[in-house]
């Protein structure tokens, strides 16, 4: 029988899979849905409790937990539209100048790599050059 | 398997130490990423982290569906949310976010939550989904970049999160009860919600009549189910109360009734008693069905519903026992009763924050496009 520890248990690898998330990534979606990761794990949290003790209140505050997240969605999302206005990019160490006073910065020192791209490919030229029908031309001769 | 391996403690740690250097080698960085080796990493230490949890917690014999959908989901889960964490395409991070949600949806059908599992799949996968791939469409970039190709302290990060899930299971791994795996109803605990009103010896009558109720259901003996539901129905109205039920104790409709007069007309305000009064009075209607379209029908036609309806009834009251699946017109009562001012509250925060959010991304003057 799936017991209450099961759930708390993925809870808990969800939570700490966003954790990482969260952590490390630097695009501020991928942050983002990190953070909504986390959110998951809370709300499976609170479901399997609720269901352990035939409560529903475990699901009310889930639902709960849904409308915030979607209320930070949105405001997420117009901050983020903001911020690549004017930094043309989503990079979240754009924006390591507004960091704690006597906080060395974060100087990316390994270069990217540079990505060949290969060429598109090129038909070659063949056959007749387009131009007007000769019947057309005569058209206009006369 | 050899004893020190069996260790719990050592199997766990085995299992961060994995995920940790798989996270680190699958995270994105210009040097030492390793896709290839970061996912087997990953896959070996889900695979200790699952020998862990089946030994540690029960690897649970007899209900093969529901085992077979729980493993199903929280690979699922896990899996498509270390996707989403390591996956430099920020668009693919987004889909796999997606079949994340689906994967815990199933995770909240198997916690008896239709509702919330259809909330959320419209919510998040349909909606969030949606609009960030919007955004990510507005702010395409092509080739390498400094948000999608760097981590900010790979090595860390993952030790750091890894750290807090092994804080987590060891204090999980300390916390369970000897026999873990077979005890989900804990029924000797007293929990406020939602019945508050509910004396011991009440639950322990409604336990009983929620097991007699669930053998009257099964039994294939028309005569002793007619019997066992007798009971379970008498026992009943001698808990809550009724018209012409003399019991030992005060029924619950009696001690409620100082509190708030008349429960058709209360003269109280406070929410929660009035919740359960409501809930009572829902609970004496299912059991007088009962009695109406049961216990006193004809042979042939005896109403098998409106026993399964009481059943479920008497699960959400006592507060106690298993969550019935169909729960969705108790978890309304309950938002529309208990919790109208958070309900509102919500309405009113996501009206805020749509009003936020349109005068943020607004565009102004001075502002370059």
């Amino acid at each position: 029988m799936i017991s209450l520890w099961h759930f708390l248990i993925v809870g808990a690898v969800l939570f700490g899979l966003g954790l990482v998330g969260f952590l490390t990534r630097r695009n501020m979606i991928t942050l983002f849905l990190c953070a909504e990761l986390m959110l998951q794990g809370v709300v499976l949290n609170f479901l399997a409790f609720g269901r352990m003790h035939g409560s529903l209140n475990g699901q009310v505050f889930g639902l709960f937990i849904i409308t915030v997240a979607a209320c930070e969605a949105g405001l997420a999302l117009a901050l983020f539209l903001m911020l690549y206005r004017r930094g043309r990019s989503l990079d979240s160490g754009l924006w390591q100048t507004i960091r704690e006073q006597g906080v060395p910065p974060a100087i990316d020192t390994e270069p990217l790599p540079i990505e060949t791209e290969e060429p598109h490919p090129v038909l070659p030229v063949t056959g007749m050059k387009p131009g007007v029908a000769p019947r057309e031309r005569e058209v206009t001769r006369a | 398997m050899p004893p020190e391996f069996a260790d719990p403690k050592l199997q766990l740690a085995l299992a961060l130490a994995l995920g940790a250097l798989g996270l680190y080698l699958l995270l994105p960085k210009p040097k030492r990423r390793s896709v290839a080796a970061g996912t087997f990493l990953l896959i070996a230490g889900l695979a200790v982290l699952g020998a862990f949890v089946a030994e540690s917690f029960g690897n649970p014999v007899g209900q093969l569906v529901p085992d077979i959908l729980f493993w199903l989901f929280s690979a699922g889960a896990v899996g498509f949310g270390t996707m989403l964490v390591t996956q430099r395409n920020p668009a693919r991070g987004a889909i796999s976010f997606a079949f994340v949600i689906l994967s815990s949806c199933g995770l909240f059908l198997l916690l008896a939550a239709p509702f919330l599992m259809a909330a959320t799949i419209i919510i998040y996968a349909g909606a969030i989904i949606v609009t960030f791939l919007f955004v990510l469409m507005l702010s395409h970039v092509k080739g390498p970049s400094n948000e999608n190709d760097r981590a900010r302290e790979p090595l860390l990060g993952s030790l750091a999160g890894m750290a807090f899930v092994g804080l987590i299971l060891f204090v999980l791994l300390g916390a369970k009860p000897a026999e873990a795996a077979t005890t989900s109803d804990d029924s000797e605990t007293e929990f406020a919600l939602p019945a508050t009103l509910l004396t011991k010896a009440d639950r322990s009558a409604l336990r009983e009549v929620h097991t007699s109720l669930g053998e009257a259901l099964s039994g294939d003996d028309a005569k002793a189910s007619h019997e066992k539901a007798q009971t379970a129905h008498d026992k009943l109205a001698e808990v809550i109360g009724g018209d012409g039920v003399t019991g030992k104790r005060k029924p619950v409709l009696e001690r409620l009734a100082p509190l708030i007069g008349d429960p058709k007309r209360p003269t109280t305000h406070d929410p929660r008693l009035l919740a359960f009064t409501a809930q009572t009075l829902q609970l004496q209607k299912a059991n007088d069905g009962v009695e109406d379209r049961y216990l006193l029908a004809a042979p042939g036609k005896a109403d098998r519903a409106a026993l399964q309806k009481l059943k479920d009834e008497v699960a959400v009251y006592s507060g106690n026992g298993q969550l019935p699946a169909r729960n969705v017109s108790n978890l309304g009562l309950l938002l529309y009763s208990e919790h109208l001012l958070a309900v509102e509250m919500a309405g009113t925060l996501l009206l805020v924050a749509t009003i936020g959010a349109v005068a943020i991304a607004g565009r102004r003057k001075g502002v370059p496009a």
